[in-house]
This record gives C-alpha cells, sequence and structure tokens, in this order.
C-alpha cells in the first residue's frame, strides 16, 4: 500500500511542524484515512476564537484520488453546506482538478483561507451567498452568533 | 532520447521488483534532502527516477500506479490521454534517462540500516544500502538452516555448521530459559542473579533488587517535596529531611493545597455557571423571537376578539417548558396592552362621530327653520295681499250697503245689528275686516231671504 507510507509521511510533518491554526489528529489511531483537524477561526474573520473540526477523509487510492473535506462544527458560510454532513466545496478537491502532488497540508491551508475569505460565486449556499454579498453586516452578525454557540469549547 | 509507451514502463517494474531486496521508500533518513528530489506522488526521494515529456519526473512506481489508477473517460478508451500528475500535459512516452545529478543526489542520502531495531547501527549512503544488506550486515535476519524451525536468526550468529540455535537452554544461575543465539549475551548482561553496582552509592547488589535499592538508596539525588510549589533544590537522601525541616515552601505547603483545592471548586462552579448562563442565553434568545412574532401577528389583528387569546396560547405551548411561563405572562400582557389600545381608538373614533353627526343635526335644523321662516313669510305677504283683494272687492258692496241700509233701518229691525256695528268698524283694521264679510253674509242671507 504505497498510500499509506505517503499519509503517514504528511501525518508526521503536520503533527511535527503543524500550520498556524491548524491541529492534526487522527479520528481512530488504527485508522489512517480518517483525520480530525481542529482548526482555530483566522482572525479579523467573524469566525475568530471559533474552534471548527473538521473530518478529513482520505480515500484507499490517495494520492491519486483527492480527499473529501467536511466540517463537524456547524458553521454560517457560504461554502459550507448547513446541513449535518458540512460538506466544503474546495476547487482544488474536484477529481478533475486535484492532482497526485498536492498535498494535504495546502488543502487544509485552503480551507483555512476559505474561513478568512469565502468565495460567494462559487457557493453551495446561495441564501448565505447572497447575504454575504447584500448584507454583509448581517452575515458578519450571523456568523459571528453561530461561532459563538457552537464553535466554542 | 529514447522514450517507451507507458505499457512498456509497466512491463519493465515488473521485472525490476524482483530482485529487490531493501524497500528504499521505508528508509529512516538521516541526512535531509532537497524537497526537489522528493517525489511529487509518493513524497520520498525519487526511487528509480523517469522522466515525462514535460521534464517531470516520478519514481517509475509511483508513475506506473498513477498510470493504473488513471480512469479514462467513456469515450476515449485506452491510456492514450494519460496527463501527466504534476502538470496535466497529455504525455504518452516515458523517458528513462533522468540526469545523471539526479541520480547522484538521491543515491548520497545518509540511511539507517534497516535492520537497525537487531542492532546494526551503521549509516550509509541510500545507493549502498543495497550491497550493505546483501553482503555485508551482520544483522539482516535469516531463515535457521534448520528447516523444521521458522524463526529467524541474525546472519552474524548463523554457525559454520548450520545448526539451530533456538533450542532452549537453561541459565545456570537464574533458573531461566534462554534461547541458545541469546544465552552468552544472557550470561554476560542480562541474567538478574548478576552482581551490578548502584550507579549513585557504589554498593554492589543484585540485578534483580537494583530497583528497590535505588528506591532507598540514601545516595540517590530526590527533589524536595516542595518541588511542585518551585523549590528548586535536589539533594541526596540523606539530606533531605534536613532540607525539609528549613525549606519555607513545605511549611507553605497545606496552604497551597488548600488554595489548590479551592481553585478547582472555584474552577468547577465558574464552569457549571458558564453552561447555566448559556442555556438562560439561549432561552432569552427564544423568547425575544418569538415575541417578536407575537407583536407583529397582533399589529395584524385590527381587532383582537376573545377566540385570539386562546389561538396565542396554543402557539405558546410549543415553547420548552423553561420560557413557556414567561411568554405566556408577556403574550397576556402584551394583548391586554393592545386590547385596551385599540379600545381608546375605537372611543375616539365614536366621540368624533358623535359631534360631526351633532353639528350636521344642527345644521340640517337651522336651514329647515330658515325656509320654515321664508315660507311663512311668503303666507303673510299672500295673505296680505289677500286681504287687500277682499277689501277691494268688498269696498263697493259696503258702499252699497251702507246706501241700501240708509232706507230700510227704520223699516226693518233685522238690520239692526249692521247698524249697532257701524260705530265698531273705526276701531281697527282687523275688525274692519271682518265686520264687513259678517254684514256681507247677512246682507247674502238677507238677499236670499
Amino acid at each position: 500500500m504505497g498510500s499509506q507510507k505517503r499519509i503517514a509521511k504528511e501525518l508526521a510533518e503536520l503533527v511535527e511542524s503543524p500550520p498556524e491554526g491548524i491541529v492534526v489528529k487522527l479520528a481512530d489511531e488504527s485508522n489512517l484515512y480518517t483525520w480530525n483537524v481542529y482548526m482555530d477561526g483566522p482572525e479579523k474573520s467573524p469566525y475568530q476564537n471559533g474552534k471548527f473540526l473538521l473530518n478529513l477523509s482520505l480515500p484507499t487510492e490517495y494520492p491519486f484520488k483527492p480527499p473529501t473535506v467536511s466540517f463537524k462544527t456547524k458553521i454560517y458560510h457560504p461554502n459550507v453546506t448547513n446541513d449535518d454532513k458540512g460538506s466544503m466545496c474546495l476547487g482544488m478537491l474536484r477529481a478533475d482538478e486535484w492532482k497526485p502532488s498536492s498535498k494535504i497540508l495546502a488543502v487544509l491551508q485552503f480551507a483555512r483561507q476559505l474561513l478568512a475569505e469565502p468565495m460567494p460565486d462559487d457557493a453551495v449556499e446561495g441564501r448565505i451567498a447572497e447575504q454575504f454579498k447584500n448584507d454583509h453586516s448581517r452575515y458578519e452578525e450571523v456568523a459571528k452568533e453561530w461561532t459563538r454557540k457552537y464553535a466554542t469549547l | 532520447m529514447t522514450s517507451i509507451t507507458l505499457d512498456e514502463s509497466l512491463a519493465m517494474e515488473a521485472n525490476c521488483d524482483r530482485d529487490e531486496v531493501v524497500d528504499l521508500r521505508s528508509l529512516e533518513l538521516v541526512s535531509s534532502y532537497d524537497d526537489h528530489l522528493m517525489c511529487p506522488i509518493c513524497h520520498c526521494p525519487f526511487v528509480r527516477p523517469v522522466r515525462l515529456q514535460c521534464d517531470h519526473v516520478f519514481c517509475q512506481k509511483c508513475l506506473n500506479t498513477a498510470i493504473t489508477a488513471f480512469s479514462p473517460s467513456p469515450f476515449s478508451p485506452g491510456r492514450d490521454d494519460f496527463t501527466c500528475p504534476t502538470c496535466r500535459t497529455p504525455t504518452r512516452g516515458v523517458y528513462l534517462n533522468v540526469p545523471r545529478l539526479l541520480l547522484n543526489m538521491c543515491d548520497d542520502i545518509k540511511v539507517r540500516c534497516p535492520f537497525r531495531g537487531e542492532g546494526c547501527e551503521e549509516i550509509i549512503p541510500r545507493g549502498h544500502i543495497q550491497s550493505h544488506v546483501d553482503k555485508y550486515c551482520g544483522y539482516r535476519l535469516m531463515k535457521c538452516p534448520d528447516s523444521s524451525c521458522n524463526k529467524k536468526t541474525r546472519k552474524k550468529d548463523l554457525s559454520s555448521e548450520g545448526r539451530c540455535l533456538h533450542e532452549l537452554q537453561r541459565c545456570l544461575r537464574c533458573d531461566e530459559y534462554v534461547a541458545e543465539q541469546d544465552y552468552e549475551e544472557h550470561v554476560k548482561d542480562l541474567c538478574p542473579s548478576l552482581k551490578t553496582t548502584c550507579p549513585d552509592c557504589q554498593i554492589n547488589v543484585l540485578r534483580k533488587s537494583l530497583r528497590e535499592h535505588i528506591d532507598s538508596c540514601p545516595e540517590v539525588v530526590h527533589p524536595c517535596a516542595a518541588s511542585k510549589y518551585g523549590c528548586p533544590v535536589k539533594v541526596k537522601r540523606a539530606d533531605l529531611t534536613t532540607h525539609e525541616q528549613t525549606c519555607p515552601l513545605i511549611a507553605m505547603g497545606p496552604y497551597f493545597e488548600a488554595q489548590n483545592a479551592r481553585l478547582d471548586s472555584l474552577e468547577l462552579t465558574i464552569r457549571h455557571l458558564q453552561q447555566r448562563n448559556e442555556i438562560f442565553e439561549d432561552g432569552i434568545s427564544n423568547i425575544r423571537s418569538t415575541l417578536a412574532q407575537s407583536t407583529r401577528t397582533l399589529a395584524e389583528q385590527d381587532s383582537p376578539t376573545n377566540s385570539d387569546a386562546p389561538r396565542r396560547r396554543d402557539s405558546t405551548s410549543n415553547q420548552s417548558q423553561i420560557d413557556s411561563s414567561n411568554l405566556y405572562t408577556a403574550t397576556t400582557t402584551n394583548y391586554l396592552l393592545s386590547l385596551h389600545e385599540s379600545l381608546r381608538e375605537e372611543v375616539g373614533q365614536l366621540s368624533n362621530a358623535i359631534t360631526d353627526l351633532d353639528a350636521r343635526a344642527s345644521m340640517a335644523l337651522m336651514n329647515e327653520c330658515l325656509r320654515l321662516k321664508e315660507d311663512m313669510a311668503h303666507t303673510n305677504a299672500a295673505v296680505g295681499s289677500i286681504r287687500m283683494q277682499v277689501q277691494w272687492l268688498l269696498n263697493p258692496r259696503l258702499h252699497q250697503g251702507q246706501r241700501a241700509g240708509a232706507r230700510p233701518t227704520n223699516a226693518n229691525g233685522s238690520s239692526n245689528p249692521a247698524s249697532a256695528s257701524g260705530p265698531s268698524s273705526a276701531a281697527g283694521p282687523s275688525t274692519a275686516f271682518l265686520r264687513p264679510r259678517r254684514l256681507s253674509d247677512s246682507g247674502r242671507e238677507g238677499t236670499k231671504l
């Protein structure tokens, strides 16, 4: 299994020198393919001070197939579905966009960047995207409220 | 610049796999290496790198996995549109000739012998690891020469006679059974019955009792009992009691303990309070939203009737237990207030209407009065003119009567009233008007008679 070695290597790198605001752990010590990612809300965003739990699941064909990222913590964001799945829409995670040379580190950093700067034109929650564009202060208010409600430990 | 097709590359791989003793990717790297030497697929330094048309380099094995995993679209079967895993340039040929420099740099990376766990401490360039393991490493695990034994033996322990070294032998001192290949080491170093010296007090003790000895050895350096409160002192166990008698932090110990306990309980209380606070905040926001909703519905209803109250109660009964009572009182007050407000409004409207009606009625009354007055004036005028006409008509008759009356005054007694009224005709015009008519009547009767 070539995938396991690479995953273990990337995991070791992420644990050893974690990127800013991101902590990675295995959801289950015996399974390399499901990760728990604890992400701090970026500063100067409505998600500031929030701690978000993300689930990163890697296919056995990794790195030839892209991983999937989903929010376990409820979040008010145009690019995250507002259901129990919390699936995140990341361009680089689409099957035809994914490259085997992309790293999980890049995926996580991209996800965090998306918290700081949502992309309403590429949204999965059209209503939130609409609000983000037209009634920005109200969007920030709700996002802050949700962060306070769901993303504080 | 010779290239082979993707399928040829796949076939090559199968041949190469056989003569590999060591998996180069699982080696422990000692020296750091440049990131550019890392295969983007397996994230290890390149192993037998190959190159694509676009000059991107991968391990041959990784590239082959990528080719196998590449799922072509249903419209173009085959591997014809395989794209580079890094830049997605369509590619068909694989070049085996990567720069020698690249190979050398990858081969120069220092790695540990994979049999480190068996005791080999060698660190060698990766390019030599295959031959090291193959020929020189004494710790490589080999099959036991005895075909009935399925254990493994280190290469250096293999005896020339080809004997199995896994038979258990009994240690003469400690009565343990040890495999023959480990016997020598056991007797020399590991046997618990061997004497060893305590590293602190230099007393010889048995290996198996060394642990107990260290727990009580007076020479072992031991931290002060108040070290968790910050006492930096570490002294030998023998001197520890004298230190502890003078250590100020030891004296403070019970106080610190009590403080810690208090802090813990306070933290616990704070956590409880935080939880309660959260619950309350949630409840308040719930109440606020339902309140806003109910005031909106109330505003929509112009005249709330009795049937509204139970309806509102129905809607509130859906709310959670916590806020239902609060909510209910809030809505009833609200309801009463709005009822009061609407009643006041109605009363105002009524009084307005009444004053309006009043004004209209008095207006109409006055109009009517004016009209009646006018009518009366008209009638008066008409009556006046009729009187004038009647007088004018009567005048000649009166004259005639006076002339005729003068003649029969003495002869006819019936003319007496007429002569008796004669002087009174001068009293006023109205009586003057009435009298001639009577006169005329009596005159007409008189003529008829």
